[in-house]
């Protein structure tokens, strides 16, 4: 039994599918390609397929991946390519197809770009560099907790061009501790009144403790 | 990619998967390429919406036509609705996300009387003038299908062009015709006159409506060459048209999401009070090999694990059990499980259950409709106890525990005692699973009775009858719970106030027009969803205009009288309604199409007997 990691991007509609409808699009789409790809024995099958590193409604990222087990001795990966990208949504590109290298656990931070289309961001950002403390309060499924935003972002490089303010925010990510760049855009919402929908989020990278490529 | 407003908008609703499009299987074409755009709307959400088989077939037969686009546009929730507005969003199709004034037509389905005013929500959203008077040769050509045009009178003015029957071939027509038109310059009118000469198009505006004094209709009068009886478009033979084999396969969870084919297409059971039932006649069926083709294709594109094998009645196909057998060879290699959803109660066998749950095991549904024999009669349900107790004893020898149960109230001629009845009924399945000495070990029994309100419609033998009024549904639901003794009986029942405005709008007339237009413009939209429908709002709306809601839901309709569907012919005659509802009161059934005809008339759709009778048909 083989795993095989399937890397796509998610952006345009697809960054609207959340995880638990990305895992029924992507169980069909397992489907129609006709790989053979492994089904879960029991009274219910169905087809394995565990997500790496789960990302938000509405975000977009260029390094999702998916694993699932086939049968298959040596699968070739440039047919699987071929084949998922036909059948796949529109804003689900499949750019990769290759073995297992390292287990999901290993991630340990991501790095996102983060885009405003908002005349007011670089004041935002400025003032928010200026501050010693950005207290946020992180919501979990076993509550709240409050976290110091500064220990992780102390300050931000932004870029200017035009009307467009972008710059790159490195945050922890993976099995521990988890942190979501809305953290941020929320924060300069509240208290800074820079309207957080006008954030445009990519996730661009997948990174290890070592600073490493997740692969 | 998106407009920055629709992502803002995205960035404030629930599920924004349900407006952006892109799924698999959805179409996208060139639009400086194609002569004519098709606006597909259906006056519900999404996930209602995706689960329409009818919106499958249509979509799939426009777009095979190269040069034509057929796009989808759904009702957005109560969250987008206000977001669209707050930014002037106007209503958009899912695949270009082009305003729907950019269509040629823009064509609603209807299937439900209690989604007109999101039909006016979405016209509104668009920017689209109500009235078709309102509109010229500059605004698309606003028209509806579904089965709610045997009588959609009281929305009629704000339609150009209505189609009844059948789509699959009259559509193309319908299409090809405004095709011409714009090539060569048509003015409206032109268009419109030639449009009422194709099978089963209505245009209302060529039709002129005088009433009594008292209210009743005096006549139906046309004129511009209409035809004076419109009749419906029917396929004449099922296997000359073919299944849709590519769904647009939604990625928010749609009601049924799932791969579905059409076995059959009417239904020969002539129950009295089912509107589809009269409207889709006669019967017919697919061939097996056909439909076994079909599914395999759908599932194959689609990457669905589950088929629904779809009609008014499966378990009528005279060769269901064929073609299980055919199915059950790639389905179980495929992980593919195959569902039932409308089995009868006395046709159901042991090889059936078996069939069907072989991968997954789906839930069993019976609808008994009536609680005692009498009624059953009356409602021609030829189902009997013996049956249901026979068809409950199948299904817990295979292992089933839960059993939900189908019934109406306020139905012709019912008295307290059929509603005891109902309770009965559901009493004796609970202790037949106790009685049964294969019932599953260690599990108790759930059964469920859902229980509507009986709702005349139109077209059917039981048009002329009045509905219960509120008070009389209330108490005879009243006198349900307090007939159910057993806490393994759970009882759902309707909200009756819906299913009066219902009636209302099932047998109104065009006098309604400005009344659903002036409770819209007060906030009634989405009236089918418990949170959002407003009966005080109707109700004072009904008296702003002077018009008495019990004068449509509440009065007998004389046998001879004018009604507002009169000019509208689905191809079964009216002495045949007549006769059926004398039969009715006498509680005679009649038998089903395929053991012996009753002279209904809708053989003429067909020009010729509907059955070889005396042929395997009927098992």
């Amino acid at each position: 039994m083989n795993t095989v990691r399937i890397w796509f991007t998610k952006t345009g509609e697809a960054s609207y599918i959340s995880l638990l409808d990305l895992q029924r699009v992507m169980g069909r789409a397992l489907k129609r390609s006709g790989l053979p790809v492994w089904y879960t024995l029991g009274f219910n099958p169905h087809i394995y397929m565990t997500f790496t590193c789960p990302l938000s409604l509405g975000q977009e990222s260029l390094v999702e991946s998916v694993d699932c087990k086939t049968e298959e001795e040596a699968p070739n990966y440039s047919a699987w390519q071929e084949a998922l990208n036909q059948v796949m949504p529109s804003g689900i590109q499949v750019f990769k197809v290759g073995p297992v290298v390292m287990k999901p656990a290993r991630i340990a931070s991501a790095e996102y770009q983060v885009r405003y289309e908002d005349a007011a961001a670089p004041a935002a950002l400025g003032a928010y560099n200026a501050l010693s403390s950005a207290p946020v309060i992180k919501k979990t499924k076993r509550g709240e907790k409050t976290l110091e935003l500064k220990e992780y972002i102390p300050t931000v490089e932004y870029a200017v061009e035009g009307n467009t303010t972008s710059f790159t925010l490195r945050l922890p990510a993976g099995d521990g501790l988890n942190l979501n760049p809305t953290l941020l855009t929320g924060f300069l919402a509240e208290k800074f009144s820079l309207a957080a929908e006008g954030a445009a989020i990519l996730r661009t990278r997948l990174l290890t403790a070592e600073g490493e490529d997740f692969q | 990619m998106f407009d920055p407003k629709l992502k803002e908008a995205l960035a404030h609703v629930q599920k924004p998967g349900r407006y952006t499009g892109g799924e698999p299987g959805s179409v996208y074409k060139e639009k400086d390429k194609v002569d004519l755009r098709f606006a597909f709307c259906f006056p519900d959400t999404y996930e209602v919406g995706m689960s329409f088989l009818g919106e499958k077939i249509l979509y799939e037969i426009l777009n095979k036509q190269e040069n034509w686009w057929c796009e989808r546009a759904f009702m957005p929730w109560l969250d987008m609705k206000a977001e669209m507005e707050r930014l002037q969003l106007p209503l958009y199709t899912l695949e270009s996300k082009d305003p729907l004034t950019a269509f040629d037509v823009v064509g609603f389905t209807l299937q439900y009387e209690l989604s007109y005013t999101n039909i006016l929500a979405m016209l509104d959203l668009a920017g689209i003038p109500f009235y078709s008077k309102d509109r010229d040769a500059h605004w698309p050509l606003i028209v509806a299908g579904g089965p709610c045009v045997c009588n959609a009178e009281p929305i009629a003015d704000f339609f150009d062009m209505m189609m009844l029957g059948e789509g699959e071939v009259q559509l193309p027509q319908v299409c090809k015709t405004v095709e011409q038109a714009k090539k060569e310059g048509w003015d409206k009118h032109r268009l419109l006159r030639a449009l009422a000469q194709i099978e089963g198009c209505y245009v209302p505006s060529f039709y002129d409506v005088t009433y009594q004094e008292d209210g009743r209709i005096q006549a139906i009068t046309p004129k511009e060459n209409a035809p004076a009886v419109v009749h419906k478009a029917i396929i004449r033979d099922m296997n000359s048209q073919p299944l849709p084999t590519h769904f647009v396969v939604p990625m928010v969870g749609a009601v049924h999401d799932r791969a579905s084919i059409e076995v059959l297409r009417g239904c020969v059971r002539g129950c009295r009070f089912c509107q589809a039932g009269f409207l889709y006649r006669p019967m017919r069926q697919r061939q097996v090999d056909l439909l076994d083709k079909a599914a395999q294709e759908l599932c194959c594109n689609t990457g669905y694990e589950e088929i629904s094998l779809t009609s008014l009645s499966t378990s009528d196909h005279s060769q269901l059990e064929q073609l299980l057998d055919k199915m059950d060879i790639w389905t179980e290699k495929e992980h593919v499980s195959i569902s039932l959803p409308s089995l009868r109660v006395d046709n159901f066998s042991e090889s059936l259950i078996q069939k069907t749950t072989k991968v997954r095991k789906s839930g069993l549904t019976f609808a008994p409709e009536a609680g005692t024999q009498r009624l059953r009669d009356v409602i021609n349900k030829n189902v009997t106890w013996d049956e249901i107790e026979k068809t409950c004893n199948i299904a817990f020898n295979a292992g089933y525990t839960s059993v939900k149960l189908y019934f109406m109230m306020g139905l012709p001629t019912e008295t307290l005692e059929d509603i005891e009845g109902i309770a009965q009924t559901a009493q004796k399945i609970v202790e037949l699973f106790y009685q049964n000495p294969h019932k599953p070990k260690g599990k108790s029994v759930q059964v469920t009775i859902s229980v509507a309100c009986f709702v005349p419609k139109p077209h059917t033998p039981f048009q002329f009858v009045p509905q219960d009024t509120k008070a009389q549904l209330e108490e005879k639901q009243q006198h349900l719970l307090h007939s159910v003794h057993s806490r393994k009986i759970n009882v759902n029942y309707h909200d009756s106030s819906t299913s009066f405005l219902e009636a209302v709008f099932a047998k109104g007339d065009r006098r309604l027009a400005p009344v659903i237009l002036a409770a819209y413009q007060k906030g009634c939209y989405f009236d089918g969803w418990d949170e959002c429908f407003k009966y005080d709002v109707w109700m004072e709306t009904f008296r702003e205009f002077g018009l008495d809601t019990a004068f449509y839901a509440n009065r007998y309709i004389g046998l001879n009288e004018v009604t507002p569907w009169s000019h509208l012919d689905y191809g079964v005659s009216h002495d045949f309604l007549v006769r059926e509802y004398k039969k009715a009161l006498a509680a005679t059934t009649t038998k089903p199409c395929n053991r012996a005809c009753s002279g209904c008339g809708a053989n003429k759709l067909l020009g010729g007997p509907c059955f070889e009778y005396g042929t395997d048909l009927v098992h």
